[in-house]
C-alpha cells in the first residue's frame, strides 16, 4: 500500500525512453563480458581437455632456420641451450648430438642396398620409442637404431608402388639385418645394427646415446661441434609466448604442432575486445543508471521533502527506490545468462559434430561472474539512491 | 514525547524580537502530553518559524531544542522519521498536501508510513464528522482550502503521536466546521493521551488550554 502511494508520488516518467535504452545496453553489456568469459572457459577446456594431450603435441624438435646467413652454423651453443631452459614455458630439453663419424649401411648378402648414413641421439626421456631392444654396450650383438616413420610411409606409399617393389611392414623392417660400416682413423669397423622403432617425433636416424658417447670418443674424425638440434618438452605448444620466442631467436618447428598459438592468439584477442567493449558498456551503462536515478529523485525533489516532513524516513525511500530499479537489473541478467546457455548448448552441439568436446552447460565461473556483477550493479544503485535520498 | 525549549531565538529575528517582551523566545518552556498549549501571535513574531523549530524542519536558531532531552541536532535520518512516525504528528499552516494524490491517499500515506494505529475504514469516519466524505475520491489539488485544511486535519489524526502541533488549523474554516474539527481532536488526543501545541492570532476557546502564551 505504501509503495503504492510512493509510487504515484516518485514519478519516473522523466527520462522513461533513456532508462529502457540503457537497459537494453546493459543486457549488451552483460552479454559481451559474460560471453567473453565463457568462451575463454571454453577455449581453456579444449586446450587442456584430456583429448588434445596426446603425446607428440608435448614435444617439439626445435632447430635455427636454414637460410643464407645462417648456413654451415645452426649448431645451437651452450648459452642458447641454458637459455631456452630457463624459459617457463619449456619444460625440459634435450639436446640431440650429431655423430661425427662417416658411417655407412648395406643389406649384405640378403638385400642388396649401400647408402651413407649419419646418426643422431638424444636422451630416452625424449624419444617416443619404447623398446627393449632399445639399448647398447660394449658387449651388445648389434647397435639399435629407430627410424622415422614417415620414412617407411615415404618408401611404402611412394617409392615402393612406382618402383614396383615390395612394401614393407614395421616387423618386417626390424628382422632385416643391416650391417654398418663406420670409417676410422685406424680403416672401416663394421657392425651389425637392427631397426627397432619408427618415431613419429623426431625425423632423424637415431642411435643409443651410449652408443653416440662412444663411437664419437673413439671414431671422431672432427671436432665437437655442439647440439645440431635440440628437443623441448612443453605443456602446452601452442602457448603463443613459445612461438613468439623461437620466432625472435630464428628457431623453427614443426609449424603443424604450433598452428593452434595463431587461433589461440585469435581466440584472446576476440576474447580481449569482447571483455573490453563490455567492460565499458557496463560502466556507461551504470552511468546513466546513477544520472537516472539523480534525475528521478532531483524530478521528484519536492515530493521527497513532503515526504520526509511527514515522517517517511530514508529507509523507507530508499526500498522504495530500490525496488523500483533494481529488480529490473536481476530480471536482465537472467535473460542473459539464459540467452548464454542457450548459445552454449548449440555451441556444444556443433562443436560435437567437429569431434571437439565443451560443457553443454556454462560455467561456474561465468555464474559467479554474473553474481559478481549483479553485485556492483546493487552496489551503485544503493550508493547513488542514499546520496540522493540524505541531500 | 516532552519537547523543551531552551533559551531559542530565531537568528534572522533576532534584532526585531529582542525588543518585544515574549513568552517564548529565550525562555525555558516545555511541551509535554496532556497539556494543552496556545500561543498567541500577532503576524511575524516568527508563529510559523516556531512551529517550524520543533518539528525540525529549521534550525537557524540560537539555543536548544530538545525532544525527550536529546538535542534535536543530533536527530537525524530514520531516527527522525521514527520521532514523527510516532511521537509528534503536525497540521501546517501551509496545509501541504500531495496535490497529485486524492484527499483519501493524502491520508492513507500517513496511515501506512508506519505501523497502522488505525484502520482504513476510520479515515471515512472522520472525514464524514467534518463533512468531507464526498471529496476523499478528489484530487486534493482541487479541492477548496477549506476542504484541505480538515484533510490535513485528518491526515494528523490518523496516525499514532504524543504531541499535536497545530499552526492556525482553522484558519480556512467557518466557526461551525472550526468546532467540529476541534471535538474531534480533542477526543483524539485524549484517546492517546497526547499534548497538544497550537499557535493562532486571535484569543479562542476550541480547546481548554492549561497555557496560554503570548509570542
Amino acid at each position: 500500500m505504501l509503495n503504492d502511494l510512493l509510487n504515484k508520488i516518485i514519478k519516473k516518467s522523466a527520462g522513461r525512453l533513456r532508462y529502457i535504452l540503457a537497459m537494453f545496453g546493459l543486457g549488451i553489456a552483460l552479454m559481451l563480458i559474460l560471453a567473453a568469459i565463457q568462451l575463454q572457459v571454453n577455449y581453456n577446456q579444449l586446450l587442456h581437455g584430456n583429448n588434445v594431450q596426446d603425446s607428440i603435441a608435448n614435444f617439439l624438435v626445435v632447430n635455427k632456420i636454414v637460410n643464407d646467413e645462417t648456413r654451415g652454423k645452426t649448431q645451437l651453443n651452450d648459452n642458447e641451450i641454458d637459455d631456452l631452459k630457463k624459459q617457463p614455458f619449456i619444460d625440459a630439453v634435450g639436446v640431440v648430438t650429431p655423430s661425427r663419424f662417416k658411417v655407412s649401411a648395406n643389406g649384405g648378402t640378403n638385400l642388396p642396398f649401400y647408402t651413407d648414413l649419419f646418426f643422431e641421439s638424444v636422451h630416452d626421456n625424449f624419444l617416443d620409442v619404447h623398446s627393449d631392444d632399445w639399448k647398447w654396450d660394449d658387449n651388445s650383438q648389434f647397435i639399435p637404431i629407430v627410424i622415422p616413420n614417415m620414412f617407411l610411409d615415404l618408401y611404402n606409399f611412394g617409392f615402393a608402388s612406382s618402383q614396383n617393389l615390395p612394401q614393407l611392414s614395421q616387423d618386417l623392417i626390424k628382422n632385416i639385418p643391416i650391417q654398418l660400416s663406420i670409417q676410422t682413423p685406424l680403416g672401416a669397423k663394421n657392425f651389425y645394427a637392427k631397426i627397432v622403432g619408427f618415431s613419429d617425433r623426431i625425423s632423424s636416424i637415431l642411435v643409443p646415446q651410449t652408443f653416440m658417447d662412444w663411437a664419437n670418443k673413439n671414431f671422431a674424425t672432427e671436432a665437437p661441434k655442439g647440439a645440431s638440434r635440440i628437443v623441448i618438452r612443453t605443456k602446452d605448444p601452442s602457448n603463443p609466448q613459445l612461438t613468439d620466442y623461437l620466432q625472435t631467436h630464428h628457431l623453427s618447428t614443426d609449424t603443424d604442432k604450433t598452428r593452434f598459438s595463431k587461433y589461440r592468439k585469435v581466440v584472446a584477442f576476440v576474447v580481449r575486445i569482447s571483455w573490453f567493449t563490455g567492460v565499458a558498456m557496463l560502466v556507461f551503462a551504470l552511468l546513466v543508471f546513477s544520472l537516472f536515478i539523480e534525475l528521478t529523485i532531483a524530478s521528484s525533489k519536492e515530493e521527497i521533502k513532503l515526504l520526509i516532513t511527514l515522517g517517511s524516513s530514508p529507509k523507507q525511500l530508499k526500498r522504495f527506490m530500490m525496488k523500483q530499479l533494481f529488480p529490473l537489473n536481476i530480471v536482465i541478467m537472467f535473460l542473459v545468462l539464459i540467452i548464454l546457455s542457450l548459445l552454449q548448448f548449440v555451441l556444444y552441439k556443433f562443436l560435437g559434430t567437429q569431434s571437439m568436446e565443451i560443457n553443454p552447460y556454462i560455467s561456474w565461473i561465468t555464474i559467479l561472474s554474473a553474481a559478481i556483477v549483479l553485485f556492483v550493479l546493487w552496489l551503485v544503485h544503493i550508493r547513488t539512491i542514499a546520496r540522493q535520498i540524505n541531500e | 514525547m516532552q519537547i523543551t525549549l531552551n533559551n531559542i531565538i530565531p537568528i534572522p529575528l533576532k534584532e526585531n524580537l529582542s525588543k518585544r517582551p515574549s513568552d517564548v523566545w529565550h525562555s525555558n518552556i516545555t511541551f509535554e502530553p496532556e497539556k494543552i498549549v496556545k500561543i498567541k501571535a500577532p503576524s511575524g513574531t516568527g508563529k510559523t518559524t516556531l512551529i517550524h523549530y520543533i518539528y525540525k524542519l529549521r534550525s537557524d536558531y540560537e539555543g536548544n531544542i530538545l525532544w525527550d532531552n536529546k538535542n534535536i541536532q543530533q536527530i537525524k535520518g530514520d531516527e527522525l522519521a521514527a520521532n514523527r512516525q510516532q511521537n509528534i504528528s503536525v497540521i501546517f499552516q501551509d496545509l501541504r498536501l500531495f496535490e497529485n494524490l486524492t484527499a483519501r491517499e493524502n491520508i492513507e500515506l500517513n496511515r501506512v508510513l508506519q505501523k497502522p494505529f488505525y484502520e482504513s475504514g476510520k479515515i471515512d469516519e472522520m472525514a464524514e464528522r467534518l463533512g468531507v466524505s464526498h471529496i476523499l475520491n478528489q484530487r486534493a489539488g482541487i479541492c477548496s482550502y477549506g476542504e484541505q485544511q480538515r484533510i490535513a486535519i485528518i491526515r494528523a489524526l490518523i496516525q499514532p503521536f504524543s504531541l499535536l502541533i497545530m499552526d492556525e488549523p482553522f484558519s480556512h474554516l467557518d466557526n461551525n466546521n472550526s468546532y467540529k474539527a476541534a471535538a474531534l481532536i480533542s477526543e483524539e488526543c485524549s484517546r492517546r493521551n497526547a499534548g497538544m501545541v497550537l499557535t493562532d492570532l486571535d484569543e479562542d476557546d476550541y480547546f481548554n488550554y492549561t497555557i496560554k502564551l503570548n509570542l
